[in-house]
C-alpha cells in the first residue's frame, strides 16, 4: 500500500523528544548481552593480579578438564593473532608489540593471560579459578614521573627510560615573547586519570559460520567499520569475510573508539571452537582494561604585558599512557598542542610532550580526548596571571580574545578557528551571572569569613574531526538515503551513536529536506553489512560530518524525485516540497511514495536515470568546526569542612546552529556531569605497586544525579561555514567547559588566603587543608 | 601502604624475641595460619584461611623471616597467594626492654592485590591495624601459655 | 559477576534458620553486602540461608516502653514506621541515611547490623540509644548492649550458628539528630554522628554521641557526654564537648579522608548534631 505523507512544519530547530528513547529507558533495546543464539558458548578471561610479573608456567590441565569446558587458550596460543593496532603515527614513536593476550609477560593489573570456555557462563567463572599460573613478580611503575626517573623500574625492559615519544612543536617566536614580558606565570597543573565508566560495559559474541566462511561480531563500539577493518586484519581474515554489528551501544565517552583485544580475541576463540561464543565484561574488568582517560602532569608558563596581553605559552605535557599504545593513545595529548591558545590571540607557542610507559592500562580518549587538558590549563593560566596582575579575570579573557573581524584565525599551532564571537557568551554569562553584584557580594562575604568563589572559563575546542589528513583512519563520513517503492524512508550514516541521540536529529535534517513526516524515517547505523563504510561517533563529529554527508546525499535524492515527479507529471516545470512534486503550471501534484512506487516500478524512465530512489555521500570536511563558550561557576564553601556547594553554574555555550535544543542541552548536561566528575570526585588512583585501588564504585566517585547542580544551560549562536548545517559539534563542549570553570571558582574563594592552584579533584579535605592553612598544594 | 605501630609483650626481651622466631608459635599467632612448614632456613610455607565479614578465602602463604640481629631486631615477611588477591607484609621489628616487658616497634609496607584491592581500599587500613592487633595479642598468649606450662 | 555454586535455603521458621546456620550455612538478610561479595568470589559460601521468608523475624512493635525490632525488618520499613519516627526518631533518621532508596528498600537492619562495617551507619544510633541486641542460637536467646556487641571492624560478639534475632530500643524522648559525612563514592560514613539531648530545668541532663566510620568499630563518645551533662547546652559548651569526641581514638584513613581529617569531622559533625538535637531537646 502507498502511503501519502506530507508535512509542512519544519523540524530543524526543534525541541523534538528523542525517538530512541522509549526503548531505552524502558529497557527492552538490544544490547550485546542481549545477542542469544543457539549452541552460545561463554568466555571468561583470565587476568593478571600483577602490574608487572614474568610468568614462568601456566597450568591449564584442571580448568581444561572442569565441567562444561570445550577449551582454554593462553598468550601462546593467540600469539599470530594481532596485534592490537596502534593507529597513531609520532615521530620515532616507540610502538610496543601488543598481542591480545600476554606471552611471557604481564604489564599492567588486568592483563589477559588466558581465556575459558564453556556451555555456561558460572562453569567458565568457575573454571578461570582453576588456572594455575606462576608469576615472578617484578617491580612495577604507576606514576608518569616516576617513571620517567633514573632507575625507575622499566615497563618494557627494551626501554629503560620509559619513554615512548618526545614530541615538539611551536609557532612564532616563543623566545622574543618571554623575553618582552613583564611578567610570566608558571604553574604545574595536573589532569588526572579517570575512569570512562560507559553505563554498558564492553561486550562481544563472535559466531563463525564456517561454511560460508563468514564472521559475524557484535561488539559494543563507536566505530564498527574501524573494527571490521582492524581485526579482520588482526585475524587474518579477509575484510569481506567479517560483519560487524554494533547493536544498541550503552554509552562510549571515547572508550569505544578503539579496536580491543578481546574483539580478535572471541572472533578467534569462535573460529577455533566452532561455535558462538559471549564475553561481556564485568565493572571490575572494565575499571582494569578499557582504556583510562587523561593522565597529565602540565608544565605551563604564559608570559605578559603589565596590560594584560598575552605574549606566549610554553607547555610541557607529560602524558601517561600506561603499557601499550591503544588506537589513539599517543595521539591524544596532541590534540592538547593544537588547543594549547584556546580563545587567545598569541601566535608564540611552543609545546613538548613526553610520551610515557607506566605498568597501568593504557590511556587514550575520553570525552574531550586532550582538549580539556589544554583547556583546563590555559584557563587556569589566565587566571593566574590575573591573579598576578590584579586584573578581573573576565577583563584579561576579552583584551586576549581574537576578534570577531580576525575569522577565519590562522593559530600559533597551525589550525584555522572558522568562526567566532567569543565575546558573546562570555557577556551573555555575566549578565546572567550579575556578575558585578557577585563580585560585591564576593568582598562583603568575605568580610564576615565567608568563602564564595567565582569562576568563569571561556573556552574553546576542535570539533567534527576532521579533516582526513587530519585523522589517523579518515575524517569523512557516509549517508546513504532510501525512499522505499512505498514510500517510507531509510537513512544510513557511516557515524554509530551511543546514546546522543541522532536517530532523532537525522530524521529531523531528512524530513525536512524530504518533506515527510519524522514518523515515516527510520535511521539506521552499526551494521556493516546494511551502511556502507564509515568513520563513526567521536569527537563531536556526528552531526556536523555525518549530518552534512546525509544533507548532500538527501539533495541528491531530492533532484532524483523531482526527475520521476517531473515526468510522471509530464511537465519540465516542476518544484519539490512538502513532499511532493508540483507542476508550475497546471497545479498538478505527485506524492513521494506515487512517485516512489514509478521508480521502482520503472515502467517508464526519464532518460539517463536509473530505476531506484538511492542516493549516497561520502562527505569530506575542509576544516575542523570550532565550537565556543563561556562557564560562569559560583561556589559556596564550608571552611569548617572543605565542601563545596555550586550555588549557580552557568552555561552559555556555541555550537553554531542547533538542530534539537532539547538534545544539545541534554549533551551540555552530561557533558557538565563529567567535568563535574573530573574537577571534584572522580579519580583512578594507583598505587606504587600499580594496583588500581579505586577499581569499583566503592570507590570511584562517580557523579550522582543528587550530587548535580541546576544547570542553567543557553546559548549564543555563530553559524559555521564549513559545512552547509552551519553545525559546529557540542558533544564534548560540556566537559571542556567545566573543570576550569569549577577549579577557578574554588580557588577564587580561597585566593585571598594566599591558595593559586588547586589540582583535581577538589575533594574536601584538601579544601579544608588550604582553607585553614593557606598556599598551593 | 605504611604500616607502623607497637606493641608490648609481657616477656622479658630474649624471650620475646625468642618467641617470635618459633615458627609452631608463628603459626598459632599469624591471624588465619593453618601452621608453618619449614622450607628453607627461616623460610616456612603456610596455609591460611581468612575470614573477615562474609570475605573469605584460602591462601598459600610463605614467611620469611631475615636480617636477624637478637635480642633487638628482625624483619618478617608474610606473604599470601589466593584466589581473592594477595597480600604481603614487609616489616622492620624492633624489640626494646621496658617497663611491663618488650616494646616491638614495628615499621614496614603493606600490599593488597587482586580483587580485594579494588573493592577494599576503604577496610585495608582498619583490617591491616586488626591482623597486627590479633597477631601480637596471640603471640602474648602464646607466650604466657608456655610460661604456665614450663 | 558469578558466584560459586552454593545451596540456597529459605525456611519460614526461625528455629528452622538456626539449625541450618548451626550446621555452618550463612545467613542472607538484605544481600546488600553479601551479594556484590560473593559476585566477586570475595565471599563463597557453601550454603545460605535466606532468612526473608520467616515472618516471625519482620516486625516493628512496641512492648513495655521500647521499640522491638525484628531483624529482617528493612530501612526503608525503619525510616517510614509512624511508630519508629515517633518514639525513636533517631533510628528512623539514621536509616534514612543509609545508602540510596534500592539499599534501603533491600537492605535490613538485622544484617546491617551483623554485618557490622565499621562505616555503617546504624551503629552510631544504636551505641547513642544504648540499644540492646538478641540473639539467637542453638541455646537459645541472649541479649547484648550495643557496645558489648560491636567488637572490631566486622568483628562481632556473634559466635559460629549465631544471628541477630531483633533489635531492642527504647521509647526516645530526647532531641535527636544523626549527621553523616558520606564518602563520596559509595556513601558509607566517613564519620556519623547520632546525637541524643535530654534537658531539664535549663541544663543537659542527659547527652549520648553514638560515632561511627571514625574508627574500626561504632562507639560512644563518653568524655564528650559527661562533658556536656549538667551544662546549659551552649554553643560553647557544645564545642567543648564535640572537641573531646575523637581524643585518643585510632582513626582510619584511606584516600578519600586521612585520619585526621576523619577526627576533624567528628569533631565538627558532633558540633551540628548537639546542636540540632539541642534544638529539638524538650
Amino acid at each position: 500500500m502507498a502511503t501519502t505523507i506530507t508535512k509542512t512544519e519544519t523540524l530543524v530547530g526543534k525541541r523534538i523528544r528523542r525517538r530512541e528513547d522509549p526503548r531505552l529507558i524502558t529497557g527492552t533495546a538490544t544490547y550485546v548481552e542481549d545477542i542469544q543464539m543457539p549452541g552460545m558458548h561463554y568466555a571468561a578471561i583470565v587476568r593478571s593480579p600483577h602490574a608487572a610479573a614474568n610468568i614462568r608456567s601456566i597450568d591449564v590441565k584442571a580448568a581444561a578438564a572442569a565441567p562444561g569446558v570445550v577449551a582454554v587458550f593462553t598468550g601462546k596460543d593467540t600469539e599470530k593473532v594481532g596485534p592490537v593496532p596502534c593507529g597513531a603515527s609520532l615521530p620515532d614513536l616507540r610502538v610496543p608489540h601488543h598481542h591480545i593476550m600476554a606471552i611471557d609477560r604481564v604489564y599492567y593489573v588486568g592483563h589477559a593471560v588466558a581465556v575459558v570456555v564453556a556451555t555456561d557462563r558460572y562453569l567458565a567463572r568457575d573454571a578461570a579459578d582453576l588456572l594455575e599460573i606462576d608469576y615472578d613478580v617484578l617491580p612495577a611503575v604507576a606514576d608518569p614521573e616516576k617513571a620517567l626517573a633514573p632507575g625507575a623500574p622499566a615497563v618494557h625492559p627494551q626501554w629503560p627510560d620509559n619513554t615512548a615519544f618526545n614530541y615538539h612543536q611551536e609557532g612564532g617566536d616563543i623566545a622574543k615573547a618571554f623575553a618582552d614580558a613583564d611578567v610570566v606565570v608558571k604553574q604545574r597543573i595536573t589532569s588526572q586519570r579517570l575512569v570512562p565508566n560507559a553505563m554498558e560495559t564492553r561486550g562481544v559474541v563472535a559466531e563463525w559460520r564456517g561454511a560460508d566462511r563468514q564472521l559475524n561480531l557484535y561488539t559494543s563500539t563507536q566505530v564498527p567499520h574501524l573494527v571490521r577493518t582492524l581485526v579482520a586484519g588482526m585475524l587474518g581474515l579477509e575484510e569481506n569475510r567479517m560483519r560487524v554489528i554494533a547493536p544498541e551501544v550503552g554509552g562510549g565517552f571515547g572508550s569505544k573508539l578503539n579496536i580491543y583485544a578481546e574483539e580478535a580475541l572471541m572472533g578467534f576463540v569462535a573460529m577455533k571452537i566452532g561455535k558462538p561464543v559471549k564475553w561481556i565484561e564485568s565493572r571490575r574488568e572494565n575499571f582494569l582494561t578499557t582504556i583510562h582517560g587523561r593522565g597529565h602532569v602540565d608544565y605551563y608558563e604564559v608570559a605578559a604585558k603589565k596590560d594584560g596581553t598575552i605574549l606566549g605559552i610554553k607547555l610541557k605535557i607529560i602524558q601517561d599512557l600506561g603499557a601499550y599504545h591503544q588506537l589513539l593513545t599517543p595521539a591524544i595529548p596532541t590534540l592538547s598542542v593544537l588547543m594549547m591558545p584556546g580563545l587567545y590571540k598569541t601566535k608564540n607557542v611552543s609545546a613538548d610532550i613526553v610520551g610515557v610507559f607506566t605498568n597501568c592500562v593504557p590511556t587514550d580518549a575520553y570525552r574531550g580526548a586532550g582538549r580539556p587538558e589544554a583547556t583546563h590549563g590555559i584557563e587556569r593560566m589566565v587566571d593566574i596571571l590575573a591573579d598576578e596582575l590584579g586584573m578581573d579575570p573576565a577583563e584579561i579573557r576579552l583584551k586576549n580574545f581574537v576578534a570577531n573581524e580576525e575569522f577565519p584565525y590562522p593559530t600559533a599551532t597551525g589550525l584555522t578557528y572558522d568562526s567566532g564571537n567569543y565575546a558573546a557568551p562570555l557577556d551573555k554569562a555575566m549578565a546572567l551571572a550579575d556578575y558585578s553584584k557577585i563580585l560585591q557580594e564576593q568582598v562583603e562575604a568575605r568580610k564576615q569569613g565567608k568563602l564564595v568563589g567565582i569562576g568563569i572559563s571561556t573556552y574553546g575546542e576542535i570539533c567534527a574531526i576532521g579533516p582526513s589528513p587530519a585523522t589517523p583512519a579518515g575524517g569523512w563520513e557516509s549517508a546513504t538515503v532510501k525512499i522505499e517503492p512505498s514510500g517510507t524512508v531509510t537513512v544510513m550514516t557511516g557515524t554509530c551513536q551511543t546514546g546522543q541521540g541522532e536517530e532523532t536529529t537525522f530524521a529531523q535534517i531528512a524530513a525536512d529536506e524530504l518533506g515527510v513526516d519524522i514518523d515515516n524515517i527510520l535511521v539506521l547505523r552499526g551494521d556493516t553489512s546494511i551502511v556502507q563504510y564509515g568513520i563513526g561517533t567521536f569527537g563531536s563529529r556526528a552531526t556536523a560530518i555525518g549530518g552534512t554527508a546525509l544533507y548532500f546525499a538527501l539533495q541528491e535524492l531530492k533532484a532524483k524525485v523531482k526527475l520521476f515527479g517531473a515526468m510522471l507529471l509530464e511537465s519540465d516545470d516542476v518544484t519539490f516540497s512538502g513532499g511532493q512534486v508540483t507542476c508550475n503550471k497546471s497545479g498538478k501534484t505527485k506524492g513521494l511514495a506515487e512517485i516512489a512506487g514509478a521508480t521502482y516500478r520503472a515502467m517508464k524512465l526519464p532518460p539517463n536515470t536509473e530505476p531506484g530512489l538511492v542516493a549516497t555521500h561520502f562527505w569530506e570536511p575542509p576544516n575542523f568546526t570550532f565550537p565556543f563558550g563561556a562557564h560562569i561557576v559560583i561556589t559556596d564553601i564550608d571552611k569548617e569542612t572543605g565542601d563545596i556547594a555550586i550555588r549557580r553554574y552557568i552555561a552559555v555555550d556555541d555550537c553554531g546552529n542547533i538542530i534539537n535544543p532539547l538534545i544539545v542541552d541534554g549533551q551540555v548536561h552530561g557533558g557538565v556531569a563529567q567535568g563535574l566528575g573530573q574537577a571534584l570526585w572522580e579519580q583512578a588512583v594507583y598505587d606504587d605497586n600499580g594496583q588500581l585501588i579505586t577499581g569499583e564504585f566503592m570507590d570511584y566517585a562517580m557523579p550522582r544525579a543528587h550530587m548535580m547542580p541546576w544547570i542553567e544551560s543557553s546559548h549564543t549562536i555563530t553559524p559555521t561555514n564549513v559545512n552547509p548545517l552551519g553545525v559546529k559539534g557540542v558533544g564534548e563542549a560540556g566537559t571542556i567547559g567545566c573543570s576550569p570553570a569549577v577549579v577557578n571558582s574554588v580557588v577564587d574563594a580561597l585566593s585571598h588566603l594566599g591558595v593559586r592552584h588547586i589540582d583535581m579533584p577538589l575533594t574536601p579535605e584538601k579544601i579544608w587543608k588550604l582553607a585553614n592553612a593557606g598556599g598551593t598544594n | 601502604m605504611k604500616i607502623s605501630g607497637s606493641y608490648t609483650l609481657p616477656l622479658p626481651i630474649e624471650r620475646a624475641y625468642a618467641v617470635m622466631q618459633d615458627p609452631a608459635v608463628l603459626g598459632r599467632a599469624i591471624p588465619g595460619c593453618e601452621g608453618l612448614e619449614k622450607t628453607g632456613p627461616d623460610e616456612y610455607r603456610m596455609k591460611m584461611k581468612m575470614a573477615l565479614a562474609s570475605l573469605s578465602g584460602a591462601f598459600e602463604g610463605k614467611v620469611r623471616i631475615t636480617d636477624q640481629a637478637p635480642p633487638s631486631s628482625f624483619r618478617l615477611v608474610v606473604e599470601g597467594t589466593g584466589r581473592v588477591g594477595f597480600v604481603k607484609g614487609d616489616g622492620l621489628l624492633k624489640l626494646a626492654t621496658v617497663d611491663g616487658g618488650t616494646e616491638v616497634s614495628y615499621e614496614g609496607d603493606a600490599q593488597v592485590g587482586g580483587t580485594m584491592a579494588a573493592v577494599g581500599q576503604r577496610l585495608i587500613d582498619g583490617t591491616a591495624k586488626m591482623m597486627i592487633k590479633k597477631f601480637f595479642d596471640r603471640l602474648a598468649q602464646e607466650a604466657n601459655a608456655q610460661d604456665a606450662t614450663e | 559477576m558469578f558466584p560459586q555454586t552454593f545451596d540456597y535455603t529459605a525456611p519460614t521458621t526461625l528455629d528452622e534458620a538456626v539449625k541450618l546456620l548451626g550446621g555452618g550455612a550463612k545467613a542472607l538478610a538484605g544481600g546488600m553486602s553479601l551479594i556484590p561479595m560473593m559476585k566477586l568470589r570475595l565471599a563463597s559460601p557453601e550454603h545460605l540461608v535466606d532468612l526473608g521468608r520467616i515472618k516471625e523475624l519482620n516486625y516493628i512493635r512496641e512492648e513495655s516502653g521500647a521499640l522491638h525490632i525484628g531483624a529482617t525488618a528493612t530501612h526503608y520499613a525503619v525510616e517510614s514506621s509512624p511508630l519508629v519516627r515517633t518514639k525513636c526518631p533517631l533510628l528512623a533518621e539514621t536509616a534514612a541515611a543509609i545508602g540510596d532508596v534500592q539499599v534501603r528498600n533491600m537492605g535490613t537492619l538485622g544484617g546491617a547490623v551483623a554485618h557490622a562495617d565499621p562505616s555503617a551507619d546504624y551503629p552510631a544510633a544504636l551505641q547513642a540509644l544504648e540499644a540492646k541486641i538478641v540473639l539467637r542460637g542453638a541455646g537459645g536467646d541472649r541479649t547484648v548492649s550495643a557496645a558489648e556487641f560491636f567488637v572490631d571492624a566486622f568483628t562481632t560478639v556473634l559466635n559460629e550458628g549465631e544471628m541477630v534475632r531483633e533489635v531492642i530500643v527504647p521509647v526516645d524522648t530526647s532531641g535527636v539528630s544523626y549527621q553523616k559525612v558520606p564518602q563520596p563514592a559509595s556513601g558509607f560514613a566517613m564519620v556519623g554522628i547520632a546525637a541524643r539531648v535530654k534537658k531539664a530545668g535549663g541544663k543537659v541532663t542527659e547527652a549520648r554521641i553514638g560515632v561511627t566510620g571514625l574508627t574500626n568499630s561504632s562507639f560512644r563518645a563518653t568524655a564528650a557526654e559527661k562533658a556536656l551533662e549538667g551544662t546549659n547546652g551552649s554553643a560553647a559548651d557544645i564545642q567543648k564537648a564535640a572537641a573531646l569526641v575523637a581524643q585518643g581514638s585510632d582513626a582510619n584513613s584511606d584516600i578519600h579522608a586521612s585520619a585526621d581529617y576523619r577526627k576533624h569531622l567528628a569533631v565538627v559533625y558532633t558540633g551540628r548534631a548537639l546542636i540540632a538535637a539541642m534544638g529539638r531537646a524538650q
